[in-house]
């Protein structure tokens, strides 16, 4: 009974924690891939790995950081596994087309575009101080950075991006 | 604050408000955090894809270890039979591939716990150059488990953490291309040294004594260096 009532919280616990931060999942790992299908992929073994190992998870207040980790974690195996080659913007799959797919709006499309075409050095830390709210020092940490590094990347990017929309 | 670190500063942050000083007395850094206000936000709209209703996976019952199957390792100071029939004990288990941990996952070998063990633990995994005090690493390694200095290397992580139905101690020191995790593991008896291969990590588990120890590193770190600092830093108490 008593370890019924158990599995019960827990399963509680993990649905509230993945409720809330199932979109940052998403977006992260879709950012991370450039592909929907594989960001698709990624948040679901991301689900079942934190399934396993929610009991690691101490403070609900670093929920998201965790879930996080674990799908850039995720998302580096999904890509080693299928030793995938680096995208050719002018070639794209249906899955990576969709990410970029056109919205009435077209600066916005030019924006995601360009975003999408950052190398991954830069996107990374912008997808995490932007989207995620993250501190430069946290970024750091998520990417095994020096916090002088995430400064430059962070910059740098914002200045490709600045570059990119001013010729269009 | 200048023009030039003043740019620096809002290119690297758009929310940045320091500079207010400089920011009222000159005109050319006012219309560049405009614009850079302006591309930031059409940089968060980007970003934020439309996201598909979540399915949550099927997730697997995690049943929880009944008395009988757990292995009951008493206090720390066992005689030498009791050790032998602790090794058979081990050696039979792992034969039959089943060992049990707290959350009730089966693993098949000591090698497939200790990988699960520090994907549930990514935090441990972090680039710092800021050193654990002698406190905490005292707590985490006490003195009835193992003796143990800073000589091993930069130490930035410790906690003592569930393996093989034990509780030991997790630690973590900075190598040259990474965090590498060690795991002192005095109940865990191995007759020679496991290799271990993650997709992103390799190491060993070295027989230590009646114990052993883990060493886990990324996959181009040379962890041989850091093995011969570790032991030299490592001494059981029993």
């Amino acid at each position: 009974m008593h370890s019924k009532q158990a599995a019960i919280e827990r399963r509680q616990r993990f649905d509230q924690q993945v409720g809330v931060y199932h979109q940052d999942m998403y977006r992260y790992a879709a950012w991370l891939s450039r592909d929907k299908s594989i960001a698709e992929d990624v948040v679901q073994e991301a689900l079942l790995r934190a399934w396993k190992s929610l009991d690691a998870l101490r403070d609900n207040a670093s929920a998201k950081q965790w879930l996080l980790t674990i799908v850039r974690r995720e998302n580096a195996r999904y890509f080693e596994r299928k030793r995938l080659e680096t995208v050719d913007i002018d070639n794209l799959t249906a899955s990576q087309a969709a990410l970029l797919a056109e919205q009435p709006d077209e600066e916005l499309d030019d924006m995601r575009q360009a975003i999408y075409e950052l190398e991954d050095d830069y996107r990374e830390p912008l997808v995490l101080q932007v989207l995620m709210g993250y501190s430069t020092n946290e970024i750091a940490e998520q990417m095994g950075l020096k916090q002088g590094a995430v400064l430059t990347r962070l910059h740098r990017a914002r200045a490709k991006l600045k570059d990119q929309m001013a010729r269009l | 604050m200048n023009c030039e670190d003043y740019r620096e500063a809002i290119a690297t942050d758009p929310s940045f408000d320091g500079g207010v000083g400089h920011l009222s007395e000159c005109a050319a850094c006012q219309s560049y955090r405009r614009e850079m206000q302006a591309l930031e936000e059409k940089i968060n709209r980007a970003l934020a894809l439309d996201v598909p209703e979540l399915h949550v996976p099927e997730l697997p019952e995690l049943s929880t270890p009944k008395p009988d199957n757990v292995i009951a390792l008493p206090n720390r100071r066992w005689q030498s039979r009791t050790w032998f029939a602790m090794a058979a004990t081990v050696v039979v288990a792992a034969l039959l591939g089943v060992r049990l941990i707290g959350t009730g996952i089966e693993h098949e070998s000591l090698a497939d716990e200790i990988l699960a063990h520090l994907d549930g633990e990514p935090f441990a995994l972090r680039v710092t150059d800021i050193a654990i005090t002698d406190e905490r690493l005292n707590a985490v390694v006490p003195a009835d488990i193992a003796r143990m200095d800073h000589s091993a290397g930069l130490i930035t992580y410790a906690q003592t953490c569930p393996i093989g139905g034990h509780d030991v101690p997790h630690l973590v020191i900075q190598g040259e291309r990474g965090p590498v995790t060690i795991l002192l593991m005095p109940d865990e008896y191995v007759a020679e040294p496991q290799r271990l291969r993650g997709d992103n990590v390799k190491g060993v588990i070295l027989p230590v004594g009646n114990g052993s120890i883990a060493i886990i590193g990324e996959r181009e770190e040379r962890l041989d260096r850091i093995r011969e600092s570790v032991l030299k830093s490592v001494a059981w108490s029993t």
